[in-house]
């Protein structure tokens, strides 16, 4: 039988202020990247324009392809798309409202077409995808996109505080919160563009983030259930270190497939892959780092039982001495999950 | 013993269901070849491929209210969607969408169309027919030096207003129909364009009556290809409007005439009036004929061909404008005689498919609304091929990869695990192809990446395993505990997932709901196979195997 971390005994929240101040610190990059340099990139779908995917037989002057395409459609990006013989062209749509609604939005395809045909002939090259979006049909996706984000934080709260105990349900959810959070960094800090399938692949990423929460939490219901004494630091460290095996191999197996998707899905599921890529690391973190340190800061403000609250303030006290607001080691005495609904 | 039984019972009967589900059977596909429709027997894995995996387009249409407000656009759409609908089924697309989607939107997906210019001109043409008399009374000439007075009188006034505007707006007043309407969005240019002609020729001759010169028969008027913007400018003055003949409107030609070396279009002035419209129309088929090249060859019902001869009675020798979506069809041919129900449009030297496209949406009536295109997604088919190949690589790497990781760390237990996954592969396939549900490109990440999730539930119930086995139990108590304490764990990630996709369906559009789709139906069938599949196999290994003392896992 090969084992690999079997019957550790890391002391994983010890390292839980070292593990906020990365967190927060990539987080605060993400958020002065978004003061310096405006929002995220955002795909066609949501900003409304024209993307129009080209191949051409001969890789193109850059330079020559650019000067052709702004005399139709100034303003234009152009970028390379995986080899020199592709390129992506977009067009963003910055008309004003009377303008936009005289469909000129098929027109940008069509100029473009239409210069490219003069420069590099019918036969030079090959528009493989064309995508073209009214500015309405971009806000309203944006806003479908928004509100599926919200949506899926909700819908998983009221789940988790059906399923567990309203203090594991708000340790899950602010730890999803930071999931958001840190993904959008991500994605800003590395400019991803942000389509569609991104959105899918964080809602993704959040599913598979809450997941590996749950199965710790669970671990850690089960071994409050067992031995009533153990401070609730102890029991956290060791659900963790039982489940670290799972939590391996699953990272692993889920690694395997997001790599490959990323290295050999091609172009166009590239920022699908890097998201979920990130997102392995983003759930074997916070579920370790956010969720655990974040259930403990809850029991420690809001202790669960009765009987308890006269020790469990005492503790408080002496622990908000030492640290504001965080929990620290062996810091109050055993919860007893005397109010714990019965779930199964 | 009876328990397992009907355990591999259910196993068995899912997988010749999902079997059967996936076995390539034949279907009937029409298509269309030399332009005539024929039926096909193909084939294939019931497993449809969504637009950006077989190629195709996409169109989303909403009701263009930019030139006249619309009262009840649900209703307006749902004529509207008749006529695509019509329109695209003779169009000739294997399996094409038409479909209504909210209150305000067509949804149009052609797959495997290669033409997209011609696909958008066949769904957004409004096919409006009018039958015209041009004017005899030579109205436009009597009207020309009020109209030139009205132009340089409004182009003074413009020229310091045009100073500020920018040149977007060019784009704007070379669209035809501003010119029937008196589009207020074109104001700015037109002013400034008319500010820099008179800048240049402050000389005598109107501005406008300079452009225009007389053309062949009553009616007709030329104006230089390159001056047409310019008219379409002074034209859509306010006042101008006003100030031409009454009863009289003015249409541009659908097409250009060269005379000599210079390239002109004509400007027809016809009785605002039609002599009737194409609400007659009964029949429409293209031709080629020996004179007039390309023609469209058209058929009135009864009533609408009562009218026509009467109409046309009363105008032997005067000419006739076919008009089509406010642009002159040809040049107006002169009656020569009442005309019955049957008539014919020429096609001005464009080919067989324009008059085959022409005669398609003729057939198929003229929407009720003009309709804009809100959305269009066009993917080669090269490009939906390239991504079939490198999805389905990514696919065999991905399964290859956690085959190799399940089967090096949990010897038989691993394969155990293997095997349900790949029923569960199947299974999920099964389950896509059963709902009819549609593979897009989102879809097979989604698959790929939920291959390497469906193991999770393995590795939770197989490490659960373990550790009742450290504490000295028996390989089958172990096994028992195993799966009663891994299920909440494994339940609950699985809701929470579904939850996800649930939510990612009701809020994306065709890829990503793809995308939504296999994930649901993914964990659905990991769920089955990592805790019955699974669990059924230990079953069976027990009962062959009595009093085992050891584990491979």
């Amino acid at each position: 039988m090969i084992r690999i971390f079997h019957n550790t005994s890391f002391d994983f929240i010890k390292w839980w202020r070292q593990a906020a101040i990365a967190t927060i610190a990539f987080m605060v990059l993400g958020l002065a990247s978004f003061a310096w340099s405006g929002g995220v990139n955002y795909s066609i779908e949501f900003t409304g324009g024209t993307l129009v995917q080209l191949e051409f037989t001969q890789p193109p002057n850059v330079a020559e392809l650019r000067s052709a395409i702004d005399a139709v459609a100034p303003g234009s990006e152009i970028t390379q798309y995986g080899t020199n013989l592709e390129y992506t062209v977009r067009a963003r749509e910055e008309r004003t409202e009377a303008e936009a609604t005289t469909s000129a939005t098929e027109g940008v395809a069509k100029s473009i077409r239409g210069a490219l045909d003069a420069k590099y002939t019918a036969t030079g090259y090959t528009v493989k995808r064309v995508e073209s979006v009214g500015p309405k049909v971009g806000s309203e996706l944006r806003r479908g996109a928004m509100i599926a984000m919200a949506l899926v934080s909700l819908v998983t709260l009221l789940y988790l505080a059906f399923r567990f105990e309203w203090r594991f349900g708000a340790a899950a959810v602010l730890s999803t919160a930071h999931d958001v959070l840190v993904t959008f960094a991500f994605i800003k800090l590395f400019q991803i563009e942000v389509s569609l399938v991104v959105v899918g692949a964080i809602l993704t990423l959040l599913g598979y983030s809450g997941n590996d929460t749950i199965i710790i939490f669970d671990r850690v219901r089960e071994n409050l259930k067992k031995s009533r004494k153990e401070p609730l630091y102890d029991t956290l460290n060791r659900s963790i270190n039982e489940t670290l095996p799972r939590s391996i191999l699953t990272h692993t197996t889920t690694l395997g497939a997001t790599l490959a998707l990323l290295l050999f899905a091609g172009e166009v599921l590239r920022p699908f892959a890097w998201v979920m890529t990130f997102g392995v690391f983003v759930a074997t973190f916070s579920s370790i780092y956010v969720a655990g340190p974040l259930l403990l800061w809850i029991e420690r403000k809001f202790p669960r039982a009765v009987t308890d609250k006269a020790h469990a303030s005492a503790a408080q006290v002496k622990a908000e001495s030492k640290v504001e607001g965080k929990p620290e080691r062996p810091s109050r005495p055993a919860s007893r999950p005397t109010q714990r609904p019965a779930t199964r | 013993m009876s328990n397992l039984k009907y355990r591999v019972a259910l196993i068995v009967a899912m997988l010749v269901a999902s079997v059967w589900a996936l076995f390539p059977r034949t279907v009937v596909e029409r298509v269309k070849r030399d332009g005539v429709f024929a039926f096909d027997t193909v084939r294939r894995v019931p497993l449809k491929r969504g637009l950006d995996l077989q190629g195709g387009m996409h169109l989303a249409l909403e009701v263009d209210e930019s030139k006249q407000a619309v009262t009840d656009k649900s209703d307006a759409l749902d004529r509207a969607l008749k006529v695509v609908r019509t329109r695209i089924d003779e169009f000739g697309v294997s399996e094409p969408v038409v479909q209504k989607v909210g209150n305000d939107r067509i949804i149009v997906e052609l797959p495997g169309i290669d033409d997209p210019k011609r696909a958008e001109d066949v769904v957004q043409k409004s096919a409006f027919l009018q039958f015209q008399i041009t004017d005899e009374t030579q109205a436009l000439d009597k009207a020309l030096p009020r109209l030139d007075q009205i132009i340089r009188e409004r182009g003074g006034v413009g020229a310091t207003v045009a100073a500020g505007d920018t040149t977007k707006s060019t784009q704007v007043a070379a669209l035809p129909n501003l010119f029937a309407t008196g589009d207020s969005a074109s104001k700015g240019d037109s002013s400034k364009t008319d500010s820099v002609t008179s800048a240049l020729n402050p000389t005598t001759g109107g501005p406008l009556s300079k452009l225009v010169q007389a053309g062949q028969f009553p009616g007709e008027y030329m104006v230089a290809e390159k001056d047409v913007r310019t008219v379409e400018g002074y034209l859509a003055l306010p006042g101008v409007q006003g100030a031409l003949p009454p009863g009289k409107m003015l249409r541009w030609s659908g097409d250009t005439l060269s005379i000599g070396a210079q390239i002109f279009r004509p400007l027809y002035v016809v009785d605002a009036r039609p002599i009737i419209t194409g609400e007659y129309l009964q029949n429409a088929k293209p031709n080629n004929t020996p004179i007039e090249g390309t023609v469209v060859e058209f058929e009135l019902n009864n009533e609408g061909g009562r009218r026509f001869r009467s109409e046309t009675g009363k105008h032997v020798g005067d000419y006739m404008a076919i008009v089509l979506d406010d642009k002159v069809m040809g040049r107006p041919p002169v009656i020569q005689s009442a005309i019955g129900t049957r008539g014919q449009i020429t096609m001005g030297g464009r080919d067989l498919q324009d008059a085959q496209d022409l005669a398609l949406v003729l057939r198929a009536g003229s929407l009720p609304v003009p309709l804009k295109i809100a959305e269009v997604r066009q993917i080669g088919a090269s490009l939906g091929q390239d991504s079939i190949s490198k999805g389905g690589l990514a696919m065999v790497i991905a399964v290859g990869l956690v085959i190799a990781i399940m089967i090096g760390y949990y010897r038989f237990s691993g394969m155990l695990a293997v095997a349900a996954l790949v029923l569960y592969v199947i299974f999920t396939m099964a389950i896509l192809a059963g709902f009819g549900a549609v593979l897009t490109l989102p879809g097979l990440a989604g698959l790929v990446l939920t291959v390497g999730i469906a193991v999770d539930a393995n590795v939770l119930i197989f490490e659960r395993i373990r550790e009742e086995l450290d504490r000295g139990k028996t390989v089958r108590t172990s096994i028992d505990e195993g799966f009663k304490h891994a299920w909440s764990a494994i339940l609950d990630t699985s809701v929470t997932t579904i939850l996800g996709g649930a939510v990612l369906y009701q809020y994306g559009t065709g890829p990503v709901k793809g995308f939504a789709v296999t994930l649901i139906a993914g964990i659905t069938a990991s769920l089955f196979c990592a805790v019955f599949v699974t669990k059924t196999f230990y079953l069976i290994w027990l009962a062959r195997s009595k009093n085992v003392q050891t584990l491979s896992i």
